[in-house]
């Protein structure tokens, strides 16, 4: 155990490095998610029929495909076609693509459950369409949707370990490395494991604040 | 061609994985029920450590770790344990709030009525709950199906791996991974539709699960 | 011989006494109300008759042996008296008929034709048969009750406990429950009923029991007890909760 304690001593800037990668990327795609999201989801509300079937397939295609293969496709795929980009390139919009279709779903599910009387009332008073989305339909659906969101926020950190297998030195990645040079991959993998654990409660505690400040009366979800 | 073959390997593994996950979750919420405080306490703790570990990495514990402590896994074992364990904390929580969803003026009328604690969890209980769980296991499934890529990382010739070597060799990557892409899109819609018709068949009004 | 009697029943809640030692007594093919305002401890007492609630002390004998000591076998007990809740519990997953055979088939270890034929003889009872294979959603609150008698009487109880049957109907399907159980009434089915409608007590019993504050007061044939009786607490109830026109 202490040779094992004196690696990880030996290792650590290049741990705290992969983990900074790992919480970077957690929170780019986290914010980028969001934004695709509510993006998706406001074109989910769209009067032309053809965009909505376009969406409905775009959020259907990436909740039942990988993420592991659009990474793939991007990452080995795409150099065939002459266009290389960074692994972190290629992380940033695989995630983005795939949280956002996530994302739009909740906020979909939240929109059902919303009194559409309110809606109504509002296009009665003369807001228009843009109007309603941004001051009825979003700050309801967002508040409902918190617990969903924040669950995809830690969704999306547990997936970033996935990003190492296209060679982005994420924290995952640099566990691999010293579990390959002193062999003890059981307590480096459990390390690892009791570290995204540690990360995975620091999200919670965040959330759950979060939720409190964000409650409405009459908002219980 | 080779697709194909990776194909029926990561349907294989998804529906072994599904069983487990659906053993395990099951077995949790049942014992969760018993509301034994060293027993929820030990349920709560595997929920939550379950919850927070990314796949890759249990999956790494399980079939490269374990094998330091002395403990050989094979990798379909090794997969199909990661994805049971994970998706059972997540199915345990789906089911427990199903139970939790059951009328209890119905488990009281069948106590009434002289059923034994088993008897009401087997015949209005149980039947009740996996109605209104059908969405999170659709949900579970999904997950599931998606995370069998990683199975290429142990060495298992599903998709993902078949797709890498072929790749590697024809140089066609876009085509190939658009491919694969499409290949497990298929098997989603498959699986989803599987589930619809025997939601529909079993669907009861007045039971909704939305 | 009575059927069922209740010799000094006491129910202590942590520290409030709901029942203050209860007798009552109740015969073959008889038919009894249980009246009282609410918190008189009504249905804490039916709970407590078929063992759903255990009883602080006291003794419940119920055909000759007292099924408050150890080794009653509770199940068989509770096989034997039927019970009917305020707000049906229907199984929301099975069809009409299936809520009537499944007590049948699993408890009775009937056979699915002969339970099948039982469940449709009963339904027959009450007007239900064409609904047999609707669910429970599907039905009003005045057939959800009629269903719920039927899976009751089903199992061939020798007593029947129906707790609030009409609380949570409107008028008009009070109307066809309370027509339901009258005929049940008619036909000498044993039963004991709790309730605050003095409708529905009126047409279904021999002699109703009223209960304050968890204590017997009075017990009398309807008419007696409903105007001018003696006793303030029960004078009181009845002005309130009967429309003297």
């Amino acid at each position: 155990m202490d040779a094992f304690i004196n690696d990880l001593i030996a290792y650590s800037p290049q741990i705290m490095a992969g983990l900074k990668n790992t919480v970077l990327l957690m929170v780019i795609m986290s914010v980028t998610g969001l934004i695709g999201g509510v993006a998706v989801f406001y074109l989910t509300l769209s009067r032309a029929n053809a965009v909505r079937t376009w969406v409905e397939r775009y959020i259907s295609f990436f909740i039942g495909t990988p993420l592991l293969v659009h990474l793939f496709l991007m990452y080995y795929g795409l150099p065939q076609l002459g266009v290389h980009l960074s692994a972190f390139t290629v992380c940033i919009i695989g995630f983005t693509l795939n949280v956002s279709a996530y994302n739009a779903r909740y906020l979909m599910t939240a929109y059902h459950g919303l009194d559409k009387t309110e809606l109504e009332a509002a296009q009665a008073q003369g807001f228009t369409p843009p109007e309603i989305f941004r001051l009825i339909i979003l700050p309801q659906v967002i508040r409902l949707s918190v617990p969903s969101l924040t669950n995809q926020v830690i969704q999306n950190l547990k997936d970033t370990s996935v990003a190492f297998l296209i060679q982005y030195p994420d924290f995952f990645a640099q566990v691999q490395e010293i579990a390959s040079t002193n062999f003890q991959f059981f307590k480096a993998y459990m390390t690892a494991g009791l570290v995204y654990l540690v990360l995975v409660s620091i999200i919670v505690l965040a959330a759950r604040r979060l939720e409190k400040r964000l409650i409405l009366p009459g908002f219980q979800t | 061609m080779a697709l194909a073959k990776g194909a029926g390997y990561t349907i294989l593994v998804t529906i072994a994985s599904v069983c487990a996950g659906l053993a395990i979750g099951l077995l949790m919420a049942v014992l969760s029920r018993l509301q034994w405080k060293p027993l929820s306490l030990f349920l709560a703790a595997y929920l939550y450590v379950f919850r927070s570990i990314p796949v890759l990495v249990l999956l790494f514990i399980v079939f490269f770790g374990l094998p330091s402590m002395g403990i050989r896994i094979p990798p379909f074992t090794a997969m199909v344990l990661t994805l049971g364990l994970i998706s059972g904390a997540y199915l345990a929580e789906i089911f427990r709030g199903a139970m939790s969803a059951v009328d209890r003026d119905e488990i009281l009328a069948a106590e009434a009525m002289g059923m034994s604690r088993m008897q009401s969890f087997l015949y209005i209980i149980l039947p009740q709950m996996f109605r209104m769980s059908i969405p999170g296991m659709i949900n579970e499934f999904t997950s599931i199906l998606k995370y069998t890529p990683f199975a290429y990382t142990v060495g298992i010739p599903e998709i993902m791996k078949e797709a890498m070597s072929l790749a590697a060799l024809t140089l066609r990557g876009v085509e190939i991974y658009l491919a694969v892409g499409i290949i497990y899109f298929a098997i989603y819609k498959l699986f989803v539709m599987l589930f619809m018709v025997f939601e529909k068949k079993f669907r009861v009004p007045g039971l909704a699960h939305e | 011989m009575a059927l069922l009697e209740v010799k000094n029943l006491v129910k202590k809640f942590d520290d409030k006494d709901v029942l203050k030692g209860i007798n009552v007594e109740l015969s073959e093919g008889q038919s009894k109300v249980v009246m009282g305002g609410s918190g008189c401890g009504k249905s804490t007492m039916l709970r407590c008759l078929n063992l759903l609630i255990q009883p602080t002390s006291g003794e419940i004998i119920f055909k000759g042996e007292d099924i408050t000591r150890p080794g009653v076998d509770v199940r068989k007990l509770r096989q034997d008296i039927g019970f009917v809740f305020q707000h049906f519990a229907l199984y929301r997953h099975l069809t009409v008929q299936d809520n009537v055979t499944l007590g049948l088939r699993k408890l009775k270890k009937m056979s699915a034709n002969d339970a099948t034929e039982k469940a449709l003889y009963e339904l027959e009872r009450v007007d239900m048969v064409e609904h047999r294979h609707k669910y429970p959603a599907q039905l009003s609150g005045g057939q959800k009750q009629r269903v719920a008698i039927v899976r009751a009487l089903a199992m061939d109880p020798a007593v029947l406990f129906l707790d609030e049957p009409t609380s949570a109907l409107d008028p008009q399907m009070t109307r066809e429950v309370v027509t339901v159980i009258n005929k049940l009434f008619l036909d000498n089915i044993t039963m004991l009923c709790v309730t605050h409608d003095p409708f529905l007590a009126k047409y279904i019993s021999d002699s109703i029991v009223f209960l304050d504050k968890g204590v017997v007061v009075a017990e009398d044939i309807a008419e007696r007890l409903f105007y001018d009786h003696p006793d303030p607490r029960v004078r009181h109830f009845f002005l309130s909760v009967i429309d003297h026109r």
